[in-house]
């Protein structure tokens, strides 16, 4: 058995933390999606055109969210609150098309019925995404607190999110 | 077209779900990745890697798919899982290292079931 962890130590970057199992479920989907997709369209692009550009499309959202979940620059955390967002926003649109008009869809795509093909990941992974963001949005805002600058001397952080 | 063996895709299925299983008790217990789970991980990559064989064996013998192209890529990316979840699960010195090896387990457990799919003389 491996040691416990003497003590939870907070996360240094997006990539690391809970956001190590983030990012390796992201680049799971990111590389399942996009060579899913880029089989299917060189191989029987007629046989279901509009599930095939969206399964490119999911795969392309997916490889920018994984990209920038990685990367985790201010900038790059921007770039992925975008993306988790369009993400869920497809998840929710193509599940529902999906059951609407199935004869669109004669062939399935990471999203239709709200990605149940992938055991609803798809559906919760947005959203967890989404909140690992803001939990580093807040933790910037609080340290941009602790040391105070000329343009944020009136914000004055809770106790508990300050850090230790 | 005798079928490919279904012992082995069952075996690694029940491997998979109990690495993943186990994976998740150490990381509801805050246990990072050890040499438990190593060794777990290197039992699931030796099971997918004779798997990859015999199938290649079958395709040698001049069985084809209808999606041949789909089959040989998840040949490749199949024993590619437990080493790039080994990697990425070690870089992480906390519970969430034992977390990216949970999720190498349930894959290698769907992917029996994908691989079936792709060409049902893999039995699972």
């Amino acid at each position: 058995m491996a040691p416990p962890e003497p003590s939870a130590s907070r996360p240094t970057s997006t990539r690391t933390g809970p956001g190590r199992l983030l990012v390796a479920v992201y680049g799971l989907f990111a590389l399942s999606a996009s060579a899913r997709a880029a089989v299917q369209i060189a191989t029987k692009f007629s046989h279901a055109p509009v599930a095939y550009l969206l399964s490119a499309f999911a795969g392309v959202v997916y490889i920018i969210a994984t990209a920038t979940l990685t990367a985790g620059s201010p900038t790059a955390r921007r770039i992925a609150v975008l993306s988790c967002s369009v993400e869920f926003a497809g998840v929710l649109a193509v599940g529902t098309w999906s059951l609407v008009d199935p004869a669109s869809f004669p062939d399935a795509t990471v999203w239709s019925g709200y990605g149940s093909g992938y055991g609803f990941v798809p559906l919760v992974l947005p959203v967890f995404g989404l909140l690992w963001l803001r939990y580093w949005a807040r933790r910037d805002a609080a340290q941009r607190t602790i040391v105070p600058s000329a343009e944020d001397t009136g914000d004055s952080a809770m106790p508990s999110e300050i850090d230790r | 077209m005798s079928p490919v063996n279904g012992a082995l895709p069952t075996t690694i299925i029940v491997a998979g779900l109990a690495l993943a299983g186990y994976a998740l008790l150490l990381t509801a217990l805050n246990r990072r990745m050890g040499t438990s789970l190593l060794a777990a991980l290197g039992v699931l990559e030796i099971l997918l890697l004779v798997l990859v064989g015999m199938i290649v064996a079958r395709l040698a013998d001049g069985g084809r798919p209808a999606g041949l192209v789909l089959l040989i890529g998840y040949l490749v990316a199949t024993p590619l899982i437990p080493v790039v979840a080994a990697f990425w699960g070690a870089l992480e010195r906390s519970r969430w290292g034992s977390a990216v090896i949970a999720v190498a387990g349930l894959v290698a457990a769907v992917l029996m079931v994908r691989l079936h799919e792709i060409w049902p003389v893999i039995r699972v």
